[in-house]
């Protein structure tokens, strides 16, 4: 896993309705250090799906730089795994498939990318479902599996947009959990948005406050590791930490 | 209601086991109301045959082995010109589903031919190509052409754009992407064009023989009329819905069902 830095990184677009320029990101620099774990918030607006989708390169950077491991990328790539809110599984492949499926683009031999995909499902607890179609599972071992789907093809950075938001409060306590143990075992280089403020502290080193396309405060989280609600839902440091991040997120 | 309840359960029970039955007994009300029309005697029977007539006519036209060369000849132009018509029409959906240029440029005339309904072709194929085969297959790559065509960009269209997405994310190439993610997110709309294609290739194929033909299920019906012979008539049209429902229920159902509705993507 390796560094991201961006350096003014900028988007603009035409609204044909309004027939104006828009500026979604004005000018936003940010370093994530190797192994880091940065979550991103704001309110709905601010363009924190925006920076995501120009990371992952799926949306072009109007002005600014990407660089990835001291690389400038642009356009879609393997260097740069993404997790979808939508989850994104692919429907006609099984559980193990779908995990096998960026080995399989590398090149990966079938026996070895099969071992591949069990080492991870079983990482995710997700042995018994290997055989399965993504249309079989709850929607929070869907996103189990679209998480070592990214993890599986070793990215350089792990980008995740808002990908508990669509599971029922208590998957995704338990998700957030299985997240920042699979983070502490393999320190990915992480950057998580989310709208969800307690998410965003519970599971980063760093969070982030965007707002109207620009960055107005960076967070410090040092809350100790591991991490689990049961003791952090009664943490004074938590509690103080979230409100902070709200302050700022509510006064953005 | 108890009795009728029993029977209901009776009924379910068996159609779970012998699911062939399912399709066959809601036709047992279907030729007692016909058998009952006939016994009325309100047509003459010449106009209007009772089933027994009519299945002693069919034992009649298969004993002397005319009905299943028929239905031979009908079914190898069917799938010859399907054939044909599906080997051009699905990589032309593709092409036109990927290019958005080639859609725009396509589709209006696509949308224009669409309308120009096989049998309204007959009178010129007739002049160009004369009474013959030509005509007949062309009729119907014609007709299997449109749907196949139109539900085959529908569904490269429609295949969620996360997916692609996804696909780029981890590495994929645009012809992966392409075998890996669009044709199979397509297939259950190329299947629905299959089946609408097929459906109507037969149809077009049937009044092809009818106005064409020298054999043909669609012959021996309008031959049958010359005859006067309504039971033969009635044979025929029988055979047209046995044949599509073994088409349906034997070939395309299972495809969806292996496909589309274990994926998750079209409800079963």
């Amino acid at each position: 896993m390796k560094s991201l830095v961006l350096e003014h990184l900028a988007k603009t677009y035409f609204d044909p309705y309004r027939g104006t320029q828009v500026e979604a990101i004005k000018d936003l620099s940010l370093t994530v250090e190797e192994g880091d774990f940065v979550a991103v918030v704001g309110p709905s607006g601010c363009g924190k799906t925006t920076v995501l989708n120009m990371i992952a390169g799926f949306v072009p950077k109007t002005g600014g730089r990407i660089l990835v491991d001291d690389r400038e990328v642009s356009g879609p790539g393997p260097d740069r795994g993404v997790v979808f809110q939508s989850f994104a599984l692919f429907p006609w492949k099984t559980v193990r498939e779908n995990v096998a499926f960026g080995p399989k683009m590398r090149g990966v031999g079938k026996v070895e990318r099969a071992r591949i995909a069990d080492e991870y499902l079983e990482m995710a607890g997700l042995s018994h479902a290997a055989d399965r179609y993504p249309n079989e599972l709850s929607g929070g071992m869907q996103q189990r599996v679209g998480v070592v789907r990214a993890l599986a093809n070793n990215p350089d950075v792990l980008l995740m947009d808002e990908p508990f938001a669509s599971v029922d409060a208590q998957t995704r306590m338990t998700l957030q959990e299985e997240l920042t143990r699979i983070w502490e075992e393999r320190r990915p280089t992480v950057v998580f948005i989310t709208h969800d403020v307690g998410e965003a502290v519970f599971l980063a080193n760093k969070v982030v406050v965007l707002a109207r396309g620009n960055l107005l405060a960076e967070v410090d989280i040092s809350l100790p590791r591991p991490r689990v609600w049961d003791s952090l839902v009664h943490d004074n440091d938590f509690k103080d930490l979230s409100n902070q991040v709200l302050q700022l997120v509510r006064s953005a | 209601m108890r009795p009728l309840q029993t029977l209901w359960g009776y009924y379910i029970r068996m159609t779970i086991k012998w699911p062939g039955l399912a399709a066959l007994i809601p036709f047992i009300p279907l030729i007692a109301l016909w058998s009952f029309v006939v016994w009325l005697e309100l047509f003459p029977r010449v106009f209007l045959p009772g089933p027994g007539d009519v299945l002693i006519k069919a034992w009649e036209l298969l004993y002397k082995g005319i009905l299943l060369d028929y239905l031979g000849d009908s079914v190898v132009r069917l799938s010859v010109g399907a054939a044909a018509g599906m080997a051009l029409a699905i990589p032309l959906g593709i092409f036109i589903g990927l290019n958005s240029r080639a859609h725009e440029v396509s589709w209006p005339i696509l949308l224009f031919f669409q309308a120009i309904g096989d049998i309204a072709w007959l009178p010129i194929l007739l002049i160009w190509f004369g009474f013959g085969l030509t005509t007949m297959t062309f009729v119907i790559v014609y007709t299997v052409l449109f749907p196949v065509v139109l539900n085959t960009v529908l569904g490269i269209r429609s295949v969620n754009p996360e997916l692609r997405r996804a696909a780029q994310s981890l590495g994929a190439s645009r012809p992966r992407i392409l075998f890996e993610v669009t044709l199979p997110g397509a297939l259950p709309n190329i299947i629905t064009g299959l089946r609408n294609g097929l459906g109507y290739g037969w149809r077009a194929l049937i009044a092809a023989e009818i106005i064409v033909g020298t054999s043909g299920i669609g012959f021996l019906m309008f031959d049958a009329r010359r005859a006067g012979s309504v039971e033969e008539i009635v044979v025929g049209m029988i055979v047209l819905g046995i044949l599509w429902y073994i088409v349906d229920s034997w070939i395309l159902a299972p495809i969806e069902r292996a496909t589309g509705q274990r994926w998750g993507l079209v409800s079963s």
